[in-house]
């Protein structure tokens, strides 16, 4: 590994597995994952809502309705608004969250947040997603509050998202945080673009996981955060 | 801030009515706002006679397949516009063909206004000697709000009491789908239900439950995950005998 090759001593057990990935080719991954730059100057702008409303006017034209029915009237800007929370990490960073939530624990044990829940929107329907998270990592000296891992899940699912891609962002995000040994993050969620439309199958669900680190060479670490999020 | 057509529509709102499905079938429908190069469309908005929410059976299409095929360019554009102000970039590769997906789905989601309850029962009511409860239930629904264009997704649950006439029984489940595929509230979806299995069979009596999770409420707003909203209709005996009602309710929930 890189960092044996140039005489250091590498951290308990192992050199994170990222030896391989220098940290600014990380960095450059997880930039082309972060439109939020450009979406907080247009946010700052604030003047968004008008052209969304509008937009949704039009849907409801398109689709046959009347937009003028009582049911109907603000439903433009109600649908605005909501697809704006819905897409709101985008106006959001890891940094934020996190600056103040890292603590220096003398902890080594796998530490595991599992059942949050997580709603997402397919960015190729625009149609909701949902499911759980299951989120372990093995800490280096540093933990992270469980909220904070939480929020980062929030802040990557409130975008358009392919779950594949969720899930990585993830776990990049919280080894870039805390650069544990390793992390596991898991994926169930149920897409409404197959239940509602297309192929139309109810009970089908996706999984999808990204293993980093430790989590990805041992396959006993492997085995016991799947064990514990199982039960 | 000029808001475009939305400001404009706005002020030309007729008066408040109550209706089913949300207009009065003797009103005129308002002037369609300014839109570029659009053909002049047939009256689109049901104008049935004065008795209301009691015409599903003569209802008329607001929609065709061509409709779709002309209005797609234009949803389309709205959902680039939509994806732009976002923050998103519809020129990225998992965006390209976004627009077009999105009204498509969407048009799926929308398909009831195609469809009559006319086309889909025609043929299958049948005469049968049976006077005792029919009931389909765990009938997956699947619906979008009208509020917030969020789905709200559950199961509909439908009992009858035949006076001489049963139904094809896949045929409740295709009432459920051109009623509940459309811009919803989910008290109407459950009357025009009830509403409309009355007018094809004059039933006896016709009870039917919704149960479902609305995730305007789940993914935003209040944000309570595990909330379900149950509506239901009684209509005929179902509404005045207890017991038959008493009947009908443990049998959906066994």
């Amino acid at each position: 590994m890189a960092c044996q090759a140039a005489g250091e001593e590498p951290p308990r057990p192992c050199c994170n597995g990222y030896s391989e990935l220098p940290s600014a080719e990380v960095r450059r991954a997880l930039a082309q994952y972060r439109p939020e730059k450009r979406s907080r100057e247009a946010a700052a702008e604030g003047g968004e809502l008008p052209a969304l409303e509008d937009a949704y006017l039009s849907i409801l034209e398109g689709l046959g309705e009347n937009p003028a029915r009582q049911g109907l009237r603000l439903t433009p800007r109600r649908a605005a608004k909501a697809m704006q929370f819905l897409t709101k990490g985008y106006q959001e960073t890891i940094e934020d969250i996190l600056n103040d939530a890292v603590f220096d624990e003398d902890h080594d044990e796998m530490v595991i947040v599992k059942d949050i829940d997580m709603f997402s929107l397919c960015e190729h329907h625009l149609v909701p997603f949902f499911g759980k998270v299951h989120i372990g990592y093995l800490p280096i000296k540093k933990v992270v509050g469980l909220s904070k891992l939480a929020r980062i899940v929030e802040i990557f699912s409130r975008r358009l998202q392919v779950q594949e891609r969720l899930t990585r962002q993830i776990a990049l995000a919280i080894t870039e945080a805390l650069k544990p040994a390793g992390v596991a993050v898991i994926i169930e969620a149920s897409h409404m673009c197959m239940v509602m439309r297309g192929v139309q199958k109810m009970n089908s669900r996706t999984i999808t996981s990204t293993m980093l680190g430790v989590l990805r060479e041992d396959p006993k670490t492997r085995e016991e955060f799947l064990t514990l999020i199982k039960n | 801030m000029e808001t475009g057509k939305l400001g404009a529509l706005r002020e030309q709102l007729p008066p408040r009515t109550v209706s089913c499905n949300g207009y009065a079938p003797e009103e005129k429908p308002p002037p369609p706002p300014p839109a570029p190069s659009r053909p002049l469309e047939k009256p689109r908005y049901s104008q049935g006679t004065s008795s209301q929410c009691l015409d599903s059976w003569k209802e008329e299409r607001t929609r065709s397949e061509e409709d779709n095929e002309m209005n797609l360019p234009s949803l389309a554009a709205a959902y680039t516009t939509i994806l732009r102000s976002l923050g998103e970039d519809p020129e990225r590769q998992g965006l390209l063909r976004t627009p077009w997906r999105a009204a498509t789905a969407m048009q799926f989601f929308t398909k009831g206004y195609q469809e009559t309850i006319s086309d889909v029962l025609n043929d299958a009511i049948f005469d049968e000697d049976h006077d005792e409860m029919v009931i389909v239930k765990d009938i997956d629904m699947f619906s979008l709000c009208e509020h917030h264009l969020v789905p709200f997704v559950g199961k509909v649950h439908i009992g009858y009491l035949p006076n001489k006439q049963v139904l094809g029984l896949s045929k409740l489940a295709r009432i459920v789908e051109i009623y509940s595929r459309r811009l919803q509230v989910q008290e109407r979806l459950t009357k025009q239900i009830a509403v409309a299995i009355t007018e094809a069979l004059r039933p006896t009596g016709v009870g039917v439950v919704i149960e479902a999770t609305h995730m305007c409420m789940v993914m935003r707003g209040v944000q309570k995950m595990n909330s379900k909203t149950v509506t239901s209709t009684m209509l005929g005996v179902f509404r005045e005998d207890a017991k038959t009602r008493e009947e009908f309710l443990t049998l959906i929930r066994s």
